[in-house]
């Protein structure tokens, strides 16, 4: 497994809907591998339910291109399972999704000026 | 009703399980425990919302996930192999392949055997030319075991049979098989007679339309070239004009039955000596007979040149087919 050498967020977009969402999961707090994939399913309206396979794939890469790191702490002991690996994004990882999210931003204000999307002003 | 959600979650976990030693190997051992644990959590919760719909979709979604990415993580583990490769070869890639090898030779020398046709005896059915693959299974003494495991059959009449060639073991040779142990064969004007009745034989071609004595009427006016084993057969198994097939053994014809060396020649093919059944033609080239028992570098640079317009590409993955002659009454 190769380590890229710091690469800046704008080479690795964009990004895809599952890293995108995974990230997001991770923005507010670390997580396991299910509490992402029940994260990412909320915020997606159920529309994106990762399977496993394209949760750790995911993760893996992402892992290797240093956008998350496994966490050793663990957050609430009351809801903690030791077995269980849970997740942190990384300094990298912040810029990469705050840098697919403008993207994105950019995109949907693309879309707005040719009154293809009349969306609410958030 | 948490019976059958029990029942749900514990069934499709264990599938799963099994399922994951389909990934990589590599990737299996580093993450194979988190994704069962994510996917028995998951299998729990739409189990928990009792809805058939939920469960369906569930299923046939762990299903696409699952053939996705394993395709994916293969890729990426070829790619992964490949660029360590070029470093160092790594004791993993050698063991990989060393095992691949061995289960190619196991199969190859125990299961399936490539043969190419050299003559034209069985013309009309196989070609000169015709790379076909021999089922080495289907007529082998199976053992006690081997009885459950392997499809196993006798030789019928009317089969399509490799076998070593006994004046010549070091050959294989192609034919059909036309007395079993027991039956009564003779032949008048090109005729097969076995055990007094009279064959239709739609698989067989004759290329000339004149009779020889022997060839033809057999086994009368035995003055021809047989071999030792030929003229073992007609001292010893010829009663009133017909060969007795001896137990044992095998009665073979070629196709070209006009044109054929078979047991009319050489006799009796011993059970033993069978290797198999022919599976299918994998490839089929016109070359001549002297080139394709032996390759040599001009057959080779034939091969490249020409691959495309001396390949008969209509004769791909045919198979030759076992036809029992019809009865044609008796004589």
């Amino acid at each position: 497994m190769t380590k890229l050498q710091t690469p800046t967020p704008q080479s690795l977009l964009p990004l895809t809907p599952p890293v995108f969402h995974i990230l997001l999961a991770l923005a507010e707090e670390e997580r396991h591998g299910y509490g992402i994939m029940q994260d990412v399913a909320w915020q997606t309206n159920d529309a994106l339910q990762l399977g496993p396979g394209t949760l750790y794939g995911c993760l893996k890469r992402m892992l290797a291109a240093g956008l998350v790191e496994e966490s050793d702490e663990r957050p609430d002991p009351a809801i903690d399972d030791e077995r269980r690996r849970y997740y942190r994004m990384t300094a990298l990882g912040r810029r990469v999704v705050r840098a697919e999210a403008e993207r994105l931003a950019g995109a949907v204000t693309a879309a707005r000026a040719r009154r293809l999307f009349a969306g609410g002003k958030a | 009703m948490s019976v059958l959600i029990h029942c749900f979650s514990r069934c499709f976990s264990r599938i799963y399980r099994a399922l994951l030693y389909t990934y990589p190997r590599e990737f299996r051992l580093e993450y194979g425990g988190e994704m069962e644990r994510v996917f028995r959590d998951r299998c729990g919760d739409v189990a928990r919302t009792n809805d058939p719909v939920k469960m369906a979709h569930f299923v046939v979604a762990s299903g696409a996930d699952w053939i996705a990415t394993n395709a994916r993580e293969r890729i990426d583990s070829v790619r992964t192999i490949v660029s360590t490769a070029r470093k160092a070869a790594p004791r993993g890639l050698v063991n990989e392949w060393a095992v691949t090898i061995l289960m190619y030779l196991f199969a190859a020398t125990t299961l399936v055997q490539a043969y190419v046709i050299p003559t034209g005896s069985m013309e009309g059915t196989l070609r000169v030319g015709d790379h076909m693959l021999v089922d080495r299974a289907a007529y082998a003494k199976p053992g006690a075991l081997g009885r459950y495991v392997m499809p196993y059959r006798d030789v019928k009449r009317g089969d399509i049979v490799a076998f070593l060639y006994p004046e010549d073991t070091r050959q294989t040779f192609v034919k059909r098989v036309i007395g079993l142990p027991g039956d009564r064969i003779r032949m008048v004007d090109k005729q097969v007679i076995r055990n007094g009745r009279a064959l239709i034989e739609p698989y067989t071609q004759h290329v000339d339309p004149s009779i020889e004595p022997y060839r033809d009427d057999f086994p009368l006016s035995p003055e021809v070239f047989t071999t030792p084993r030929g003229q073992n057969m007609l001292d010893h198994h010829v009663v009133n004009g017909e060969v007795t097939v001896p137990p044992n053994t095998l009665f073979v014809l070629g196709d070209n039955r006009d044109n054929s060396a078979d047991s009319r020649y050489w006799g009796f093919v011993p059970r033993e000596y069978v290797v198999g059944k022919p599976l299918l033609v994998y490839w089929s080239y016109n070359a001549p007979t002297a080139d394709l028992a032996e390759w040599n570098v001009g057959h080779l640079v034939d091969v490249a040149e020409h691959f495309f317009t001396k390949t008969r590409w209509e004769r791909m993955f045919l198979v030759p087919r076992s036809q029992a002659a019809q009865d044609g009454g008796a004589r």
